[in-house]
């Protein structure tokens, strides 16, 4: 009940504390600029190396799914940062509350944030960059964005464990806010990386979410996704459990070598 | 014996001296900002040499020298952003506008250390390309090519003053260096010829002295590379005459912006 308490509470004060945080340029720039610009930037680059449209498309479904990183894992990522900044930090740890429920709750206003942003990375996608949606299978489609973005948020607060020890997160944030782009069959298939890097491939559930969303988009259905599906929750669920194994265990160092504070 | 107006000048060069030298020891003291404008280049080069990997040596090139390019842009944004936000988070605004010194010498050491940086950053994008890659090293006319990397550097470093003008009247730096950054991959074709864009962003793409710095960069790296209609002197020329009026426009704001910040007040509000 205890947990359930601090959730509720958690959700509340994610939601508020976000919307205070962020000027309304920042909510514009995260929600409908830095999207844009990246797709416009990987399809010109597509368009530019091989002049099809289906690279082109690529490309552009793949950038619309990643640009939920913007808030699934930068802004998950920075919460025991800006706790730090605002020195609440100690506040929060020396409480009784449910570690988990505490970071899960702050973090779930970013599903909403990263479900949005790539729906509108969907919406660019159709009509500024020519993808078709004809053939796609919308609850696929939306059961995709959802589960990505509670999956990614899952990888977001594994960085933040990080930030308990660390000065920041900040750095961490930054590059595993752009690493996904490399690594996740965003831009070009998986495969063509080299095989020690495609490890890390396949434990961001990112990976399986633009695969998944590529194929419900040419109008595969939701059965037929489902083993693709599966594993991304699979990933998922071992990705939040390594976060709060990690939360824990950094806790318990930051404490015994009085790194709370430093920033 | 010296004249006022040397007395003047040598004030103005130890301004800047004296700013560069801070800005390196902070840079040293906490190396690890470096990392967030340094990081999307990074990877946006690498992302783009797997795409281009079924491709010859040339385009190899041409996509390497892009990456640095990018590596040079991103610091100088953010670097440019973050000087005057980390004035505003230390508490050090007032007293830097304070100083005798007018403040576009102490940005100016800031953005030419924050510029020098950049090149560091595009160095090493390009070791990791052709080390990576192994895109082969052969540059063209290797004078050319240093002439045209220097005085593109001079062009980046005017675009970061005008830049931080404009952060030192809002408290939305960060609103415009993340903003910024893609557009100005986008828009200098570090990555792809801006034939491709849409012709209302060319105009733009024009304005910016370091979209004609990278032409000639190339021009002289690449043996049969075909940029530009204009050539190589004439980019050349082209940058150094924006170039020229970006340091105009920056001496303007600057004289501008501070006198309205310090009407304002508004100073140390972030």
């Amino acid at each position: 009940m205890d947990g359930l308490r601090v959730l509720r509470s958690s959700i509340i004060f994610g939601r508020r504390g976000s919307i205070i945080w962020d000027s309304w340029e920042m909510w514009i720039l995260q929600i409908f600029i830095l999207p844009l610009t990246q797709m416009a930037f990987f399809a010109f680059l597509a368009g530019s190396i091989n002049h099809s449209a289906s690279d082109v498309q690529y490309v552009v479904i793949g950038n619309a799914i990643q640009t939920m990183s913007f808030s699934a894992v930068f802004s998950v990522a920075n919460i025991t940062s800006q706790d730090k900044w605002q020195g609440t930090l100690t506040g929060l740890i020396v409480s009784p509350a449910n570690r988990m429920a505490l970071l899960v709750g702050r973090a779930s206003f970013q599903i909403v944030m990263s479900t949005l942003i790539s729906a509108i990375g969907l919406v660019y996608a159709h009509f500024l960059f020519g993808v078709s949606f004809s053939g796609a299978d919308f609850t696929g489609v939306i059961l995709i964005l959802v589960i990505t973005s509670v999956t990614m948020m899952g990888f977001g607060l594994l960085i933040s464990s990080i930030g308990l020890y660390l000065r920041t997160a900040m750095i961490m944030a930054n590059v595993f806010l752009f690493i996904s782009l490399l690594v996740c069959g965003v831009n070009f298939p998986v495969y063509y990386l080299p095989s020690w890097l495609r490890v890390l491939s396949y434990v961001i559930p990112m990976t399986y979410g633009v695969s998944a969303m590529r194929l419900a988009i040419s109008g595969s259905s939701i059965p037929e996704l489902s083993g693709i599906i599966f594993t991304e929750i699979f990933v998922g669920i071992i990705v939040i459990l390594a976060a709060y194994i990690l939360m824990k265990t950094f806790e318990y160092l930051a404490k015994k070598t009085g790194r709370l504070e430093q920033y | 014996m010296i004249s006022y107006g040397s007395d003047r000048n040598i004030h103005r060069i130890q301004a800047v001296k004296a700013s560069m030298i801070l800005t390196m020891k902070n840079f040293f003291a906490d190396p690890q900002w470096i990392i967030p404008s340094i990081i999307a280049p990074f990877i946006f080069t690498l992302v783009s040499l797997f795409l281009f990997r079924n491709v010859n040596g040339p385009v190899l090139m041409y996509a390497v020298l892009g990456g640095g390019m990018m590596g040079m842009w991103g610091t100088t944004v953010y670097g440019s952003g973050s000087s005057i936000m980390f004035d505003r988070w230390n508490g050090t605004m007032e007293a830097t506008l304070s100083a005798p010194s007018p403040l576009i010498w102490i940005v100016m050491g800031r953005v030419i250390f924050n510029t020098l940086e950049g090149m560091v950053n595009a160095i090493f994008i390009l070791f990791i390309g052709l080390m990576w890659f192994r895109v082969g090293v052969s540059i063209y006319e290797p004078l050319q090519f240093s002439i045209a990397t220097i005085l593109t550097f001079v062009s980046l470093s005017s675009v970061g003053l005008i830049l931080s003008s404009v952060y030192v009247l809002t408290r939305k730096a960060g609103f415009l260096e993340n903003g910024l950054e893609i557009p100005v991959y986008i828009a200098t074709g570090t990555m792809f010829p801006i034939a491709l864009l849409p012709f209302y962003v060319q105009g733009f793409s024009f304005m910016l002295g370091p979209t004609w710095g990278i032409d000639a960069i190339r021009i002289s790296a690449i043996q049969g590379y075909s940029g530009f209609s204009t050539g190589y002197i004439p980019d050349l020329v082209i940058m150094c005459l924006e170039t020229a009026i970006y340091f105009f426009l920056s001496f303007i704001l600057f004289t501008k912006v501070e006198s309205r910040a310090k009407i304002n007040g508004t100073l140390g509000e972030y």
